[in-house]
């Protein structure tokens, strides 16, 4: 068992009188793909908002990179080497995309805001190095001829990958995807989880998997936990989980099965 | 204790028009989103309206407030056309910069027409045949007409709408547009329709709490940015979109400041509310009545 | 780059308008001066960080105050002035950003409205402090030496205009590198989508009050401008409707566009002068520009060139 690089205990987390997650406990570990799935209105999207720091949980505890990170918000997180995409794509508009990136490298930045204002030369040299960084990574995505372009010109599948990108800009050691493949095209999911599975072999980088698109899960996942009505009901292997009694009566009706054998 | 008792009858008069402005600056949040910062020239319009059906058209109470709901109601309905009609499809703050346009136009527009000088409804007794009769000592309390119709209009206006909203189709699609629009949109409910009702009753109730306070109290071009103020803090003491949490609100402002002014200070009366509003703000983000939402 | 080959004429062109123009001109040139500083501050904080603020007056008023009550009881000159007008309004500043850090939209609106209101209040009730509704006489500017000795009287409304182009010249270029620096793009990126702005380690506390702290500062010299200018200085100069005129002339010329609120604060500071006899109508104007801007061109004027030039 090697060491878990995000773990998270019991956690809980109600809104009103409703309890959205009720003492799920999970953990992902150095270089691993941990999937997180479960039903519609399982928890899935509270739960990556606790572990990432959007909402804070009514109990439980929240440990990365061997710190106590519960109450932190998320930039601290993400300066601690946590980067996310999102379920609905989130990209700054008014942005181009070669800035999406370089925005999410100033924390890896160490000339303070004072220095960029006075336009030191530190300041510029590490400017001109996230630049470049920036366009590595779009080459890398092969998204370079983008780069000067508003992000709102480029369709669905290339602002996902542009989410992934920004993710790597800021050096991170857990990737937590939410959802990736929501919205790709079949051609499109084939290079998702090409990719994904070079971030961790390439990158050396820990991912956290929401995903619907069972192939993906099944292709990816070393391991997968199974949300149901805020708990985890299930734990193991994609097959293991796959089979497990209790989750395929969590999906009952939701076409568990059928999708699960597509 | 005598004093306090009137401290407290005091409060509730004011309190009234706080509850006449903030429950349609509430309805027209929470029904349509718009936060309406010219509300408080309804208001305004509502007490030159007033004195303009008094003394000009010479008529008596009923028939002049009946004059006063028309009008505001009215300037009620063209606010919605510039207010709410080009921006539906635009995110709220939209409304927050043409609305504060809006207030300031008709303020200097009434300050244009009508100059800086403040003005007073005259209700003399023979304008209120009925309530002159009545009487004005209540043990250790005095409350003169003018001031006692000011809470009596509020708990029939605010009662009759209570009952509109309840019990009324009119009142289920406003309620319905509240809690979903564009589910409401779907079952059939005329959106256009319920934002203009909804603007002209806002606005109807602004102006009659305009009126009846100009028989107490002066109205002035600017009168109704303090107002607006203090209604913006009971609806958000409320609970923005709450109805009844505006009435509770609205009441206990006028107390709390009646009883500052007395037992505190007179400059610091008009403080207290904004120094509540932002403690509210900052650790009961819902108001005191509000339900917390959950978002995922 | 563009941008200084553009600004120099016209900076140029004001630095020799005195020696063409007489008193009633420069003054109005200063009027337009003042408000450029204003509506530029202003931007920074709705138009790049987002964060509606309808408090300008309060911290134009700040800083002319504490001109006046510095002059009054330390008998300093304007060049104390300057640096504690921006200091004590930025504080002023940071305590306003502080309720910004968890209101939104029009939640943040009422706090900015309410804090306006309570400034005005305070200023016009405090009389032993402040003047009341009297206000308070303000000492010329005092003059600039070095060593002893006195190289420029600023007594004079030439050298006045002077050291007002000054001070908003070197506010222009300060703001411009602002926008420019890693801090701007933060700004732009709390206002595109805060949540996105945390999840990739932007810290959105630290960008929002920076975001206040530079407009009240803004706001703050302009008020010491202001009061030396005039000579004095009376609550009623710093009303809401001073927030609404500053709000008017961002909203015009496009927020967010840099250039853009700079030609609203020029053109909507010279239509008075326009009006004559009609100047009452004034704020009846603003307030209808306000409306129908936002209705037919909600992302102002030069935005609008500005998007239909990316086409």
């Amino acid at each position: 068992m090697n060491t878990a690089l995000l773990e998270a205990r019991c956690l809980v987390k109600r809104f009103g009188g409703v309890t959205a997650v009720s003492g799920a406990t999970l953990a992902v570990g150095e270089g691993q793909i941990l999937g997180l799935i479960g039903p519609n209105g399982s928890g899935k999207s509270t739960m990556v908002n606790l572990l990432t720091g959007e909402t804070v949980p009514d109990e439980g505890e929240i440990v990365f990179a061997g710190e106590v990170v519960t109450r932190l918000p998320s930039y601290r997180r993400a300066r601690l080497g946590m980067a996310r995409s999102f379920q609905m794509l989130r990209l700054f508009g008014s942005l181009t995309v070669e800035d999406n990136l370089v925005l999410a490298g100033h924390i890896r930045m160490s000339a303070g805001v004072i220095g960029s204002a006075l336009n030191s030369q530190s300041a510029r040299s590490e400017e001109a190095a996230a630049r470049t960084r920036a366009r590595e990574l779009l080459s890398w995505f092969e998204l370079e001829e983008f780069a000067s372009r508003s992000v709102t010109a480029l369709s669905i599948g290339q602002q996902r990958m542009v989410e992934i990108a920004r993710g790597l800009m800021s050096e991170p050691s857990m990737l937590v995807l939410d959802e990736p493949a929501a919205g790709l095209s079949p051609p499109n999911v084939d290079r998702l989880i090409l990719l994904v599975r070079r971030l961790r072999d390439e990158f050396g980088i820990s991912i956290l998997l929401v995903e619907h698109v069972m192939r993906v899960v099944r292709e990816l996942c070393d391991q997968v936990v199974v949300l149901d009505a805020g708990r985890k009901i299930a734990e193991g292997t994609p097959e293991q989980v796959v089979n497990d009694p209790l989750v395929i009566e969590a999906y009952i009706g939701s076409g568990w099965k059928r999708r699960a054998q597509a | 204790m005598d004093l306090f008792l009137q401290y407290l009858v005091n409060g509730a008069v004011t309190g009234s028009t706080y509850v006449l402005v903030a429950v349609g600056l509430t309805l027209i949040f929470g029904i349509l989103g718009v936060v309406n910062f010219a509300h408080g020239e309804f208001y305004m319009i509502g007490g030159y309206a007033g004195i303009f059906a008094v003394t000009a058209m010479n008529l008596p109470l009923l028939p002049a407030i009946v004059f006063v709901l028309a009008v505001a109601a009215c300037v009620g309905l063209a606010a919605e056309a510039i207010l709410h009609r080009p921006m539906k499809d635009r995110d709220a703050t939209s409304s927050i910069v043409s609305s504060f346009g809006l207030a300031v136009a008709l303020q200097n527009a009434a300050l244009i027409v009508m100059g800086p000088q403040p003005q007073r409804l005259n209700l003399d007794a023979s304008k209120m045949p009925l309530l002159s009769e009545l009487p004005t000592e209540f043990g250790p309390v005095f409350l003169p007409h003018q001031r006692m119709l000011i809470p009596l209009t509020m708990v029939a206006l605010i009662g009759a709408l209570y009952a509109v909203l309840r019990y009324t189709w009119t009142g289920r699609s406003l309620r319905a547009m509240a809690q979903h629009s564009t589910v409401a949109r779907l079952c059939g409910v005329r959106v256009d329709r319920v934002a203009m009702v909804t603007f002209a009753t806002g606005a109807a109730l602004a102006g009659i709490a305009g009126m009846l306070m100009s028989s107490v109290f002066l109205v002035y071009p600017i009168v109704g940015n303090m107002i607006a103020l203090k209604a913006f803090t009971v609806v958000i003491l409320g609970g923005m979109g709450n109805v009844i949490g505006a009435a509770v609100a609205g009441l206990l402002l006028g107390v709390i400041e009646s009883l500052t002014s007395a037992y505190v200070s007179n400059s610091t009366r008009d403080i207290v509310g904004f120094v509540i509003v932002i403690g509210v703000l900052l650790f009961l983000p819902n108001g005191l009545f509000g339900k917390s939402v959950g978002r995922s | 780059m563009k941008m200084s080959i553009c600004a120099l004429p016209v900076i140029a062109g004001l630095a020799i308008a005195p020696l063409g123009l007489g008193g009633y001109e420069l003054s109005v040139l200063m009027t337009i001066l003042f408000y450029v500083i204003l509506t530029l501050g202003l931007d920074l904080v709705t138009g790049y960080c987002g964060q509606f603020s309808f408090a300008t007056g309060a911290f134009y008023g700040i800083g002319a105050y504490t001109a006046a009550i510095m002059s009054r009881d330390l008998g300093t000159s304007i060049w104390w002035h300057l640096p504690a007008g921006a200091l004590v309004a930025g504080s002023f500043g940071l305590l306003l950003g502080i309720p910004a850090l968890r209101l939104t939209g029009h939640f943040l609106a009422i706090v900015t409205i309410a804090f306006q209101t309570i400034m005005y209040l305070a200023i016009s009730q405090w009389t032993s402090f402040t003047g009341g509704q009297v206000g308070l006489h303000v000492e010329s500017a005092g003059k600039l030496a070095v060593f002893g000795t006195t190289l420029f009287e600023l007594g004079s409304l030439r050298s006045y205009y002077w050291l007002t182009l000054g001070v908003t010249t070197v506010c222009v270029l300060a703001a411009w590198r602002l926008v420019n620096s890693r801090l701007g793009k933060e700004w732009v990126a709390i206002r595109d989508d805060e949540t996105l702005a945390s999840a990739i380690g932007l810290n959105t506390t630290r960008g929002k009050l920076t975001a206040f702290v530079a407009y009240a500062a803004l706001a703050g010299i302009a008020g010491v401008l202001t009061a030396h200018s005039l000579r004095g200085v009376t609550p009623d100069d710093f009303t809401i409707w001073i927030s609404a005129t500053v709000v008017a002339m961002m909203m015009l010329g496009g927020r967010g566009t840099f250039i853009g609120p700079i030609i609203g604060a020029v053109v909507l500071a010279i239509v008075p002068e326009f009006l004559g006899r009609y100047a009452e109508y004034k704020m009846l104007i603003y307030g209808t520009i306000l409306v129908i801007g936002m209705t037919l061109v909600p992302e102002g004027v030069i935005g609008r060139l500005r998007r239909s030039a990316s086409r």
